[in-house]
């Protein structure tokens, strides 16, 4: 053995940077996360799913297992139902409202203006406020004596108006919708003036000079090129509308009687109101599943799961 | 086919000039090429003939219809843009058949269309095919096969070779130029590369800065440059200029560079007393082999600095005048560098330039 190699091993048996590091060691780095994670995510879902298997009421030390009671009770449970069509309802009017107005606003945007970020700053506001603020202040706006909605609309009607937004029946959906597509174009606008701008100019340019009209370069060029960022935007907003709660709550509280309450109120007044914990898991059980579903057979027909 | 004409043209963006005032008449049926240096204007004079761009001031008319205030898709004008602009989500042949649908044409009038460009351009093989699935060449025969399937007034290339490999390019180049010949379309090009100017073009437009700096056939702007700038964009490798001053040689104008050599005017000049510029193509400054001097004709030895063979030619670098040149030598006579080299100097070829203005003044 030459002196120079002898002085390469003993230098590298010297320098622990040199030997090969504990495979083991990165995951006792991570397992506390990991733990943590598990703890806060996946304990409270399994403990949920326990519970609605027992029953639970927040009135009575009864915990005893109940089998499939809670959810065969799910079946004959009419306010349920009515609770899920009516998230339905809104859901299905309010989203095609906020993208077509969302798309449009965008188109809008754009062109170059002046003063184009100062206003893309303001429109965006809505989104950034708390849903529960929002639908405080709108219903503040919708006030029968101080409210300014009902003022502007009676000056155009030429004598005071009486609607009680919150109230009457035929009112207290349009009041919902149009506070929650007050709120959420915003978001669409803000998504698909992003995917707008990222849409080959020289496309729709030799569209133009092809003699493609509006609507033709929209659906064939522009469309296509934009699908994959709006069918993201339609499902987070599709289910961020299945999941509604703050803006009703504080608009009408689900009033008059039960006529606006959402599957998201039904579930926190059987579970906040009434204390039914176990039937409130069990509910909470058959939204995950019904969500599931369609959020998978969503992005499998969307083509994003690629 | 239809003419174009341009007249007083301006084009401001924001706050820049880009085009300032082009009088400008392409000829029908004629290969005109708008060439210069990136920033001279040459893509939005061509985007404002095509009407992506608005007329800021001045007026376009085609086949004598000014079209200052027609839309696009009514100018009846094709273009193939640098990147092909191929409709990603439609197949070649629905991307051919785009501006026959939009004009509402009966389906099997489409399929005849389509297939006759796709014959003509060798890509009937390709009709079911996506644009991802096809490589730059390709893609840009579908982009000339979507043009011409519509039968325009006008043909317009913007940059349409740049993103092609250097033997493609050649290759397109070929086809474009046969294609003008079957077609006989009014054709505008715009390229900012010169040997594409050269060989495409019958009519050579040569812009700077927003404006016209000289047009005419390629071989006329190529032997008769009216300005120093054309000269040095036109030509591979560049021509050579030698700065120098006019001094007073006994019955003639002569020049006088700064090593000291004296290069005899073949006219006189009013510019007397000033510094001036020499221009000399590498293809003129050859090597000598004879030691007779000829009329027009001056002899001048230096040492070699650089060699470059190119196979056919090789092009030796040599110091004339404190200026780096380059000189043209048949490929078996290469001197090494360090070696002297004996040159000769064809002054029929030799274009003079007043070196403020850039002018050519003999």
């Amino acid at each position: 053995m030459t002196s120079a190699s002898h002085a390469d091993n003993s230098g590298g048996a010297h320098h622990p940077s040199r030997r090969m590091p504990d495979h083991n060691f990165r995951y006792w780095i991570i397992a506390p996360s990991v733990f943590l994670l598990l703890l806060i995510g996946l304990f409270p879902l399994i403990y949920s799913l326990v519970v609605s298997f027992q029953q639970i009421t927040m009135t009575d030390y009864d915990t005893s297992f109940a089998g499939l009671t809670n959810y065969a009770q799910l079946f004959d449970d009419a306010r349920l139902w009515q609770s899920i069509a009516h998230t339905l309802i809104i859901t299905i009017i309010a989203l095609p409202i906020e993208l077509v107005f969302g798309l449009a606003m965008a188109h809008l945007f754009l062109e170059r203006m002046p003063g184009r970020q100062i206003f893309i700053s303001l429109i965006v506001l809505p989104t950034v406020i708390s849903p529960v603020v929002a639908g405080a202040t709108w219903r503040l706006l919708f006030d029968q004596r101080y409210g300014p909605i009902n003022q502007v609309i009676g000056w155009f009607a030429g004598h005071d108006v009486i609607m009680l937004w919150n109230i009457t029946p035929h009112l207290v959906y349009p009041a919902i919708l149009i506070c929650e597509v007050w709120q959420w174009t915003p978001f669409m606008f803000l998504i698909l003036l992003a995917a707008l701008s990222n849409v080959d100019k020289s496309l729709t340019e030799a569209a133009e000079l092809d003699g493609a009209g509006f609507w033709r370069i929209f659906f064939k060029i522009v469309l296509p090129a934009i699908w994959p960022v709006m069918a993201i935007a339609i499902l987070i907003r599709g289910v961020d509308l299945f999941r509604i709660f703050d803006v009703i709550w504080a608009l009408t509280s689900g009033g008059p009687g039960t006529m606006t309450e959402t599957i998201s109120i039904y579930t926190y007044v059987q579970g906040f109101q009434q204390f039914e914990s176990s039937y409130t898991a069990a509910i909470a059980f058959l939204i995950v599943g019904l969500m599931s579903v369609v959020v998978i057979w969503a992005i499998r027909r969307m083509g994003l799961a690629k | 086919m239809s003419d174009v004409r341009i007249s007083g043209l301006h084009k401001t963006f924001g706050t820049v000039h880009v085009l300032k005032g082009i009088d400008l008449e392409i000829p029908a049926g004629e290969f005109t090429v708008l060439v210069g240096p990136s920033g001279c204007g040459k893509s939005t004079l061509l985007r404002t003939i095509a009407g992506l761009e608005e007329v800021g001031q001045g007026d376009i008319s085609i086949s004598g219809v000014n079209v200052n205030s027609l839309r696009p898709r009514d100018r009846n004008i094709a273009m193939v843009f640098q990147n092909y602009a191929l409709y990603p989500y439609l197949s070649v042949f629905e991307n051919i058949a785009f501006g026959l649908r939009a004009r509402k044409m009966e389906d099997h009038e489409v399929r005849l269309r389509v297939n006759s460009a796709a014959d003509m351009l060798g890509i009937t093989g390709l009709l079911d095919r996506f644009p991802k699935q096809l490589s730059g060449g390709q893609r840009q025969r579908v982009a000339i096969g979507r043009a011409i399937v519509r039968k325009p007034q006008l043909f317009l290339f913007d940059e349409p070779l740049s993103n092609l490999d250097a033997q493609l390019r050649d290759e397109m180049r070929g086809e474009i130029k046969k294609l003008h010949q079957d077609l006989g379309i009014t054709m505008v090009y715009v390229t900012h590369d010169q040997i594409e100017a050269m060989t495409l073009a019958d009519r050579i437009v040569l812009m700077r800065e927003g404006r016209i700096e000289q047009m005419g056939s390629p071989l006329n702007v190529y032997e008769q440059p009216a300005t120093r700038f054309v000269a040095g964009f036109l030509g591979s490798p560049k021509i050579n200029f030698i700065s120098g001053e006019l001094v007073d040689a006994g019955d003639r104008q002569a020049m006088r560079l700064s090593d000291g050599e004296i290069i005899p005017l073949p006219k006189r000049t009013q510019a007397w007393g000033q510094s001036i510029v020499l221009g000399i193509r590498p293809q003129h400054l050859g090597r000598s082999t004879d030691s007779k001097v000829k009329a027009g004709e001056v002899k001048l030895s230096r040492p070699i600095e650089i060699v470059q063979p190119t196979g056919s030619r090789t092009y030796v670098t040599i110091k004339i005048g404190g200026t780096q040149c380059i000189a043209e030598t048949e490929s078996m006579e290469t001197g090494r560098p360090g070696e002297t080299i004996d040159l000769s100097f064809d002054l029929q070829h030799a274009i003079f330039f007043d070196p403020t203005s850039g002018a050519a003044i003999i």
